[in-house]
């Protein structure tokens, strides 16, 4: 019998080993592959989307826009601008980069999978908000379109990703634009934002940690150089101009307007009532469906009737029924903030 | 032809078009109006009583179950008295049945059959076959006869969603899903079962963390190898008095072992190839019904109780014919089972196993409920016990616990050997029906895999270190 | 409305049971196929067991019926074939076992499609039972669990609640084995036509929904026009439902005919 001393060490140095080549993502055989990952045809089609989103945005593309948008140097995106080129799928007149058609289409494939992945993301997983976009950026490289269609039919075919951009149809179609930026809105105005620009990163977090998503409808209360004021869920709401740029709104006529402050499901305390106003934008897909199926719409008599550990989950009467929803849901779902009754 | 299918193909851009005008909240106005509209056609045809009764028996009952203070306790305390009664009454019904099927049946048809077989056809069928047969009916059935019903009236009662309510903070601790108690709770009776069941769960992420962890759930075929080890080896160093007691302990230690291995792995996956964080969650709590004894006895008699025997049956009698040849063909003066358990000893003795074990895991892929029967029969083999059974493979009377304990002393178990099968028990493979459903349900050969081949390494694993560590401790 | 004879039923021998017999798992040569929808925890497996003599597991949690069951039983000398569907809140959501429920009661074209509804639960089982009455116009609400409601002190006038939907409700408690008689013999007449249905549809308040809804019906309308709920299908083409689109593709959606048209009910299931 070998010393257990000697055997728990070499146990633990077995597996070290063996986590090190083998841990997901950070082992050594998941970086292999990713060294080995195709590089030049993940280039042509990053710089074929920044081309196709310059075009529908009406700005123009040059080659220094691309070596920024791929964090490549001027050479480099050079080069790649005359491979583009070589391949059909640009067409150069002077400075101007135009796509062919052929690269539009190649382009709204790509921007396909890139959506339905977010909109996938979103609606049926639980991964973080942030993460969507890096995850995105990765499939879309990898998906056919046939495997697009597949995965766009087990979502129920989306028309917009979860920041509002519309998605292209498989034959390539896509709707005409609208809206306009939020810091180009008057004071008083209503509108409903349409679309969160995702990039730059660091711009895309300051408007999340505001809470703001696309859905929700907004006031504005003030526009100035120095600030957009403007109130979103009953709260005031203040960016300035360069961040606010990054929101398209759609102005609307408002047909029910919502007044006061709101309260959350979450607040009631067990024996507390209260009447349901909506559910936050934020609870998307499948989570959103099944709040409503179980007869949480607007409303719906709710009564908090059960609480565990942590008060995480809930149970509540709705309908007659007894529904347990943990607190992130219930943070969401929206009560009338008449003053509650005890049950 | 053609005119139809581009009519068919307009129809599906004019709505493609619309779906872009009305914007994404068609679903929420959708449901709004139904909702309207049942809520008109209630108001008019349905008179709720005006006031509350002052004492509501489910509202009193959720309070208690679902306390702060008492859920979790209670639930220990349940799932400790069901394994207690089991221990405790199967015991006499199983020393009755091995020693109508064993003690005397055997001998009967073993004469019988040899008036007119040949002496290894005869050995084949009765010494193998049948011998296999009524061991797996003698273990298993009278367990199983009373676990299934009073797991079946609890789950009738409607305490499982409960549980998960209890549960749900630590399964939102680890990313995963409240639901996964549910899966977890099915896959105690049968981990293929539990597959099933996952699809309760929305997240494809969150049903692929429940069918990778639901085998941490011990199944019935995995309850009589836990109840038996312990209570010859744990139970049997308390006081007999407290025999069933403790034995009992060790099994909820061993569950509940593998519901916290659920957990551990659960958070592990949602770290890393499964990243995300847990979804949303909405279960109803049913009202309480009570349950209706005598059917449900009758229900869970014939749709698990029967059905998980004849399931075993079935796997055992090939089983018992293979281990009778492997025990019988012999290569060079030794047994082919010899070869095996001889050569496979050092190894599995690294991890506190022998080379009996780890052959009756490889034959008994098909069914967990066949490792103790077999690791007997190999047991009485290898050792070439012929005072205990008949001959070479096969299986011996056995009309008390205490002669199973003998044999397996004689076989050179110890405390620790006890401990690492049943360790082993709970993390290995799943079974081979558990491993097509999982196919069946993920459609991938990699999840599949995956599923079965991590428990098998943290099985090996967790032997190791429990061995190694064990013998610094207490030296071997 | 058949709602005669419950009370004096209650308590009186099972008198009409003498014409059901139970086939437990053999549904061969059927007449008609029944569907049996629901939500979860309504009692639905027991109905099932109850008409077929078979003893499907019920527990008492949601998502227990995960898959489709099927049994046979005989009434005034037809054979009936039941299909125990998964239990479900809703059929507009995306999950398998709703496309289960959902495909067969649209696809397979259930001459009957009983929907088991939970009494005490009224407003949230209607949720189902209206989404069902835009698919078809030959279903019946069994309304269960009256014991409990009745316990609960609730009142349920079963006249006007098929008065409202345009369905036949009866009134049962299923774990008891009452009303059952007259959900069997609702089945009988409904099945063969004696009863002729004018389901509730739903009615919407947004203008919005109504004009692309009215756009699609008549273009839908102009390809299928045997269809019995074009409504239906504009809806779920607005929800981007692939098992539609793909019917409309193929032509499959053709195959779905009004009440009047059809002969004998082939089941065809995706």
């Amino acid at each position: 019998m070998t010393d257990p001393l000697i055997a728990l060490i070499a146990g633990i140095l077995i597996i070290g080993f063996l986590s090190y080549i083998f841990w997901p993502n950070f082992g050594l055989s998941d970086k292999l592959k990713r060294w080995t990952q195709d590089t030049e045809r993940v280039q042509i089609e990053d710089a074929l989307k920044h081309l196709y989103d310059c075009e529908y945005r009406n700005i123009s593309c040059t080659i220094n826009s691309i070596a920024g948008n791929l964090s490549i140097n001027a050479d480099r995106a050079a080069k790649l601008v005359s491979r583009l080129e070589a391949l059909g799928l640009l067409a150069i007149q002077g400075e101007v980069l135009q796509l062919t058609a052929q690269g539009r289409s190649y382009a709204l494939r790509i921007i396909r999978v890139h959506r339905l992945w977010e909109r996938y993301l979103a609606d049926e997983t639980s991964t973080k908000e942030l993460d969507w976009h890096d995850i995105a950026e990765k499939q879309e490289h990898l998906f056919t379109p046939e495997q697009a269609d597949k995965l766009a039919a087990q979502i129920g075919n989306p028309v917009y990703d979860p920041h509002g951009d519309p998605i292209p149809s498989s034959k390539g179609d896509l709707p005409t634009k609208k809206g306009k930026p939020l810091n180009e809105m008057l004071p008083g105005e209503f509108a409903n934002i349409i679309h969160i620009e995702d990039e730059p990163p660091a711009i895309y977090s300051q408007i999340l940690a505001q809470g703001l998503y696309p859905g929700m409808q907004i006031r504005v209360l003030e526009v100035s150089d120095k600030r957009i004021k403007f109130e979103a869920n009953g709260e005031e709401c203040v960016l300035s101009p360069i961040i606010a740029k990054n929101i398209t709104v759609g102005i609307i006529q408002l047909e029910k307007q919502v007044e006061g402050k709101y309260k959350v499901l979450s607040s009631l305390k067990v024996g507390e009532k209260g009447t349901v106003l909506g559910i936050a934008k934020a609870l998307r897909g499948q989570q959103r469906r099944r709040l409503m199926d179980l007869g949480i719409v607007p409303g719906t008599e709710i009564e908090a009737q059960l609480e565990s550990l942590n008060r995480d989950p809930v149970a509540y009467k709705v309908r007659g029924a007894v529904i347990a929803i943990r607190k992130q849901q219930a943070d969401r779902i929206y009560l009338e903030s008449k003053e509650s009754e005890k049950g | 032809m053609n005119n139809h299918n581009v009519n068919r193909e307009a129809i599906l851009a004019a709505a493609n078009n619309l779906r872009w005008e009305v914007g994404e909240n068609l679903h929420d106005t959708l449901m709004e109006s139904i909702y309207e509209n049942a809520t008109a056609i209630a108001r008019k045809a349905v008179i709720y009583p005006d006031k509350k009764p002052a004492f509501s028996f489910d509202r009193t009952l959720d309070k208690i179950l679902t306390s702060k203070y008492f859920g979790f306790p209670l639930m220990l305390l349940i799932l400790g008295a069901v394994f207690w009664v089991t221990i405790e009454g199967a015991n006499i019904p199983s020393g009755l049945i091995a020693s109508l099927l064993v003690d005397t049946l055997h001998p009967l048809l073993k004469n019988f059959t040899n008036s007119f077989m040949p002496w290894w056809l005869s050995g084949v069928l009765i010494d193998g076959a049948y011998l296999a047969m009524a061991w797996v009916v003698s273990v298993m059935l009278p367990p199983m006869a009373i676990f299934f019903p009073v797991y079946t009236l609890l789950e009738d009662f409607g305490y499982l969603p409960r549980v998960a309510f209890n549960m749900d903070p630590l399964y939102k601790k680890v990313g995963a899903h409240g639901k996964q108690a549910l899966t977890m709770a099915m896959g105690f009776g049968c981990n293929a079962a539990g597959i099933v069941a996952t699809r309760v769960i929305d997240s494809p992420r969150e049903k692929l963390i429940a069918i990778i962890t639901n085998n941490f759930s011990l199944c019935n075929g995995r309850w009589p190898t836990q109840i038996l080890i312990s209570t010859i080896f744990i139970g049997g160093i308390a006081p007999a008095y407290l025999t069933g007691l403790v034995s009992a302990a060790a099994v909820v230690f061993v569950a509940i072992l593998g519901i916290t291995f659920s957990l551990v792995v659960s958070w592990i996956l949602s770290k890393t190839i499964l990243r995300g964080e847990a979804s949303a969650f909405s279960l109803e709590l049913p009202p309480y019904r009570p349950p209706r004894i005598l059917q449900t006895l009758y229900t869970s008699l014939i749709d698990r109780t029967i059905f998980v025997l004849w399931r075993a049956v079935i796997f055992a009698v090939p089983a018992g014919m293979v281990i009778w040849l492997a025990a019988n063909i012999t290569i060079d003066g030794v047994s082919i089972a010899n070869h095996f358990i001889n050569w496979a000893n050092p190894f599995a003795l690294i991890f506190g196993l022998n080379g009996v074990i780890l052959l009756a895991y490889i034959i008994a892929i098909p069914a967990n409920e066949i490792v103790i029967p077999t690791v007997l029969m190999l047991t009485v083999a290898n050792l070439g016990l012929s005072s205990v059974g008949a001959g070479s493979g096969v299986m011996f009377e056995l009309d008390s616990v205490a002669d199973t304990a003998s044999i397996l002393h004689a076989g050179g178990w110890t405390l620790l050997t006890g401990i690492n099968l049943m360790l082993f028990s709970l993390l290995h493979n799943p079974c081979s029906t558990t491993i097509y459903t999982i196919y069946k349900e993920t459609k991938s050969v990699k999840w599949t895999l995956i599923s079965t081949l991590l428990p098998i390494a943290m099985g090996f694993s967790v032997t190791f270190f429990v061995t190694q560590i064990w013998r610094l401790v207490v030296g071997s | 409305m058949s709602n005669n004879a419950l009370s004096n039923c209650a308590d009186c021998p099972v008198h009409n049971l003498g014409n059901l017999k139970k086939l437990g798992v053999n549904m061969s040569n059927f007449d008609f196929a029944i569907a049996l929808a629901g939500n979860p925890n309504t009692g639905k497996s027991t109905v099932f067991n109850y008409l077929t003599g078979l003893k499907q597991h019920t527990g008492n949690w949601p998502g227990k019926t995960v898959t489709r069951a099927e049994g046979g039983f005989e009434f005034n000398g037809k054979r009936f074939k039941l299909v125990d569907l998964p239990g479900t809140y809703s059929l507009l959501s995306t999950s398998t076992d709703e496309e289960i429920a959902r495909d067969f009661i649209l696809f397979g074209q259930p001459d009957v499609t009983v929907i088991v509804v939970d009494a005490t639960r009224i407003e949230r089982n209607l949720n189902l039972v209206i989404q069902i009455l835009e698919i078809t116009d030959r279903a019946i609400v069994c309304l269960n669990l009256m014991d409990e409601a009745k316990r609960n002190g609730i009142q349920i006038d079963d006249r006007i609640l098929s008065k409202e939907l345009g369905i036949p409700v009866i009134p049962t408690a299923a774990r008891q084995g009452e009303g059952m008689t007259e959900l069997t013999k609702m089945i009988f007449d409904v099945a063969s036509g004696n009863f002729i249905c004018k389901p509730h549809r739903i009615k919407s308040s947004s203008k919005e929904l109504n004009a692309a809804i009215d756009v699609l019906i008549k273009e839908i309308s102009a390809e299928f026009p045997n269809l019995p709920n074009t409504r239906w299908v504009a809806l779920r083409l607005l929800e981007g439902d692939q098992s539609i689109i793909d019917a409309i593709r193929s032509g499959e959606l053709g195959n779905i005919k009004g009440i009047n048209t059809i002969e004998q009910s082939q089941l065809v299931i995706s």
